[in-house]
């Protein structure tokens, strides 16, 4: 009874709750419709609708989304460049190869004989330095020299001056990496021979070459921390002229014969001077 | 209360048809058949004239657009309320979300106890009772008790078991009948 009671008490007062108007405005609700439809898309009875051309077709979230889209597409295609480009990940293309390198007097492995008339007489220093005619190209090896049929070292062209003519962006910024070793193996390698041929008793050069690989010790170490010296070849021997740069820089004026001595085994026991020739392209201005 | 009637299943398809013709006029009598009561029942659920129109507007360019796939397996009224009930009550939320993210939540809980607190008067206090049920409970209530709707009618165009209609209506009630506790005076005599 309670429950009829409330339940007609209920519709009865909540007839008041949010009351419509006595009038619709059906007219202005009519206006507002059609030019809504006109505005809008325009109607196609049969389940579907038609766009105006030049209208709004997909919603905001599918063009962010088509945005983030290309934009993945393009990091893509960037990183996918820089790997690449990046010397690690070019198989076989070393900017400056060093295949080559032997002990002083030996026929360097891999290297093809570019002077088969005379390299058998040659200096120890022009053993390895015979890259000239070694070209990317087997044809022109194989006009060079007959019996090379073998690939070059490395497959690189070792002439930097050529290197650098041609090639994208990323090919001219390796050459000219390798253009900077090259001066820096130069110049290494013209203070060794200095070091080699000074007078034992000759305080005043000492003091010079020690300022000079003091300079090249700095710039060795740059080397080290820089992508020049990714290559499994050049590594060793910045670390090894690195080792006989500090024993330059140790030797004080008063230094005995035997500290010099010291450092003349090093060169010799590491074939360091071989090695940096073998490294240095034929042509290249040493120690400018 | 406004009784929830349709002009005829084959006035329907009369009609219907006249409209994917391309029947300008045909689109109007078709508004002007159901306008007044998709209207008031948007009112009675927005309690605001501006969304009332908005909802009410919406619900017939919707079905203006899909007006060709109507298969007739309910009753045009049926299915137009259904639109109306699906646009309302989707707009509601939006408007509800948008609300509780402008007001804080320490004013708003303020503000609604001083409300109950200052307005003694039943109707009031009815109405904040309703508002404060949930959708599903308040849809129904509104439409069974508020505007006349049968709970087949409630079934058909909120799509849900008669069934379920009823136990809404219940728990309505039952909830109402607890927040208006102290004015059990009042229906009892």
């Amino acid at each position: 009874m309670t429950e009829d009671k409330f339940e007609s008490f209920l519709k009865k007062t909540a007839q008041s709750y949010n009351t419509p108007p006595a009038r619709v405005p059906r007219d202005e609700m009519w206006a507002a419709i059609q030019a809504k439809r006109a505005a809008g898309p325009r109607v196609v009875y049969g389940g579907g609708a038609t766009y105006v051309v030049g209208q709004r077709r997909f919603g905001t979230k599918v063009w962010l989304g088509a945005a983030a889209a290309a934009m993945l597409l393009v990091a893509t295609g960037v990183g996918i460049g820089r790997w690449t480009a990046s010397p690690g990940a070019q198989s076989g293309v070393s900017p400056l190869p060093m295949n080559g390198v032997v002990a002083e007097g030996q026929a360097p492995t891999g290297v093809p004989d570019a002077n088969p008339a005379g390299a058998s007489g040659s200096t120890s220093g022009s053993v390895a330095r015979q890259p000239a005619a070694v070209s990317r190209h087997p044809g022109a090896v194989a006009a060079a020299n007959p019996d090379a049929s073998r690939p070059s070292v490395g497959g690189v062209d070792r002439n930097p001056a050529s290197a650098g003519s041609t090639g994208s962006p990323t090919n001219r910024s390796l050459r000219a990496d390798q253009l900077v070793a090259v001066q820096h193996l130069s110049e290494a390698e013209a203070l060794l021979t200095s070091f080699r041929t000074r007078s034992n008793t000759d305080q005043q050069m000492d003091a010079a070459l020690g300022k000079w690989a003091r300079q090249l010790l700095s710039n060795t170490r740059l080397l080290l921390d820089s992508p020049i010296a990714d290559d499994p070849q050049r590594r060793p021997l910045l670390e090894d002229l690195e080792l006989v740069l500090v024993q330059i820089v140790q030797l004080s004026p008063g230094s005995t014969p035997q500290d010099r001595d010291l450092i003349e085994k090093t060169l010799q026991q590491d074939h360091v001077m071989t090695r940096l020739r073998t490294a240095i392209p034929a042509g290249a201005q040493r120690g400018s | 209360m406004v009784a929830y009637e349709s002009p005829g299943l084959v006035n329907d398809i009369e009609l219907i048809t006249r409209v994917v013709a391309g029947d300008a006029a045909a689109e109007r009598e078709l508004y002007e058949t159901y306008v007044d009561r998709i209207y008031r029942l948007t009112f009675r659920l927005a309690g605001d004239d501006e969304l009332a129109r908005d909802y009410t507007q919406a619900t017939f360019i919707r079905a203006f657009e899909k007006i060709g796939s109507f298969r007739g397996e309910s009753s045009l009224s049926t299915w137009l309320h259904s639109i109306g009930m699906s646009v309302t009550l989707n707009g509601l939320r939006k408007t509800k979300r948008q609300r509780s993210r402008e007001a804080p939540i320490e004013e708003g809980s303020t503000a609604a106890f001083a409300r109950a607190e200052a307005e003694p008067d039943l109707k009031e206090r009815l109405a904040r009772a309703i508002d404060s049920l949930a959708d599903k409970y308040r849809t129904v209530f509104v439409m069974h008790d508020v505007e006349g709707y049968t709970h087949e009618e409630i079934s058909g165009t909120l799509n849900i078991p008669v069934g379920t209609s009823k136990s809404h209506l219940f728990q309505a009630r039952s909830k109402l009948r607890v927040m208006l506790a102290d004015f059990a005076p009042e229906w009892v005599s």
